[in-house]
């Protein structure tokens, strides 16, 4: 199987470039990872890329295959047009060959209030939701923070800094569309300006990618109507 | 500089263009069913189309949304693409520029419509 790696390393000084890699593997049942780690055994142990739970759910090993945002570890190589070329994720810095600087990614996490906000004082067991209630929250907690979404939004691409991209967006309509959450004024008061919530146009890149099929742009849209409904 | 909060301007832009296709989108087959039922389109006949008051009324309402809308695509535009550190005085003269052509624009609109008698 033939294969394009971009790779940089920044202790080398050289520019970042594409390398290619032949590797007699047969991809029968096989994921991209599973190549990654035979190419980093058999043929480049300098190949550097994070892994870590191989299955899926850490959200660790978020690369561009092909041009479009996966998880390595639960891509099939079956049916993936060679040269496979594999890129870290785009508009992050990279730090080394697949290796991106997620901060900037987490910093927008972090900016949303990730965790309930109730300033009742605690019950004694635990602060109960009806089922209803505890529905609302199903397609918003399973987010892996893999960043495929946010580093396939344009929107993210133009301004990083402000946007605060799909995945925090969904996370804080996580605690927005929780009952036990009280500072949802808060958080809408947040989201209410020109660039962290608005520069989302709806394009749905972010729903194509999601290794965990959820719907940001939805997400996006209830905050949008809660903002309208507040409004007037 | 420390970089300050959200300027709360996001929603009444985002809301405002939604309206304004509301706008047009009902303006548009009510304006095609008024031309279509008024005969045969020659002169006359367009004249005559704009000579109620409610025509001239809503088309500049028509007119008036769809500057509204094509400034805040515009703007979405600008901010989304003209985000360097220098940019800001550029992007503030666009936004001003294209305000005063389309205000323009509206008050040609009214010349054009109330001379129709």
């Amino acid at each position: 199987m033939r294969f394009r790696i971009y790779r940089y390393d920044p202790e080398s000084g050289a520019a970042p470039f594409h390398q290619e890699y032949d590797l007699d593997y047969d991809p029968k049942g096989k994921k991209v990872l599973d190549a990654l780690i035979a190419i980093k055994d058999t043929l480049d142990e300098s190949l550097s890329f994070r892994r870590s739970c191989r299955e899926g759910v850490c959200g660790s090993d978020g690369v561009n295959v092909n041009g479009t945002n996966v998880l390595a570890c639960i891509t099939p190589l079956e049916g993936l047009k060679q040269p496979i070329e594999i890129r870290p994720l785009p508009r992050l810095g990279v730090i080394r060959d697949l290796i991106v600087d997620m901060a900037q990614f987490y910093q927008h996490y972090r900016a949303v209030k990730p965790y309930l906000i109730n300033l009742d004082p605690e019950p004694e067991n635990e602060r109960l939701q009806s089922p209803q209630e505890r529905a609302e929250l199903d397609g918003l907690w399973e987010c892996i923070l893999c960043g495929c979404c946010t580093t396939s939004c344009p929107s993210f691409w133009w301004n990083p800094d402000k946007f605060l991209g799909p995945a925090a967006l969904l996370q804080g309509y996580r605690f927005i569309a929780d009952t036990r959450d009280q500072s949802t004024n808060e958080r809408l008061d947040f989201l209410e300006d020109p660039y962290r919530l608005f520069r989302c146009h709806g394009i749905m890149n972010c729903v194509e990618v999601c290794p965990k099929g959820l719907n940001p742009t939805a997400a996006i849209g209830k905050i949008k109507s809660l903002l309208v409904k507040r409004a007037l | 500089m420390r970089r300050v909060g959200g300027s709360h301007r996001g929603l009444d832009m985002w809301l405002l263009q939604r309206a304004s296709a509301v706008y047009m989108a009902l303006f548009l087959p009510v304006f095609l069913v008024c031309t279509l039922c008024s005969g045969p389109l020659d002169y006359a006949a367009w004249r005559g189309l704009f000579e109620a008051l409610a025509m001239k009324v809503a088309t500049f309402l028509f007119v008036a949304a769809m500057l509204a809308h094509a400034w805040i695509g515009l703007r979405e535009i600008f901010i989304d693409y003209l985000h360097c550190a220098r940019c800001t005085l550029l992007r503030l003269s666009l936004y001003f520029a294209f305000a005063v052509l389309y205000l323009a624009c509206l008050v040609w609109t009214v010349d054009i419509l109330w001379s129709v008698r």
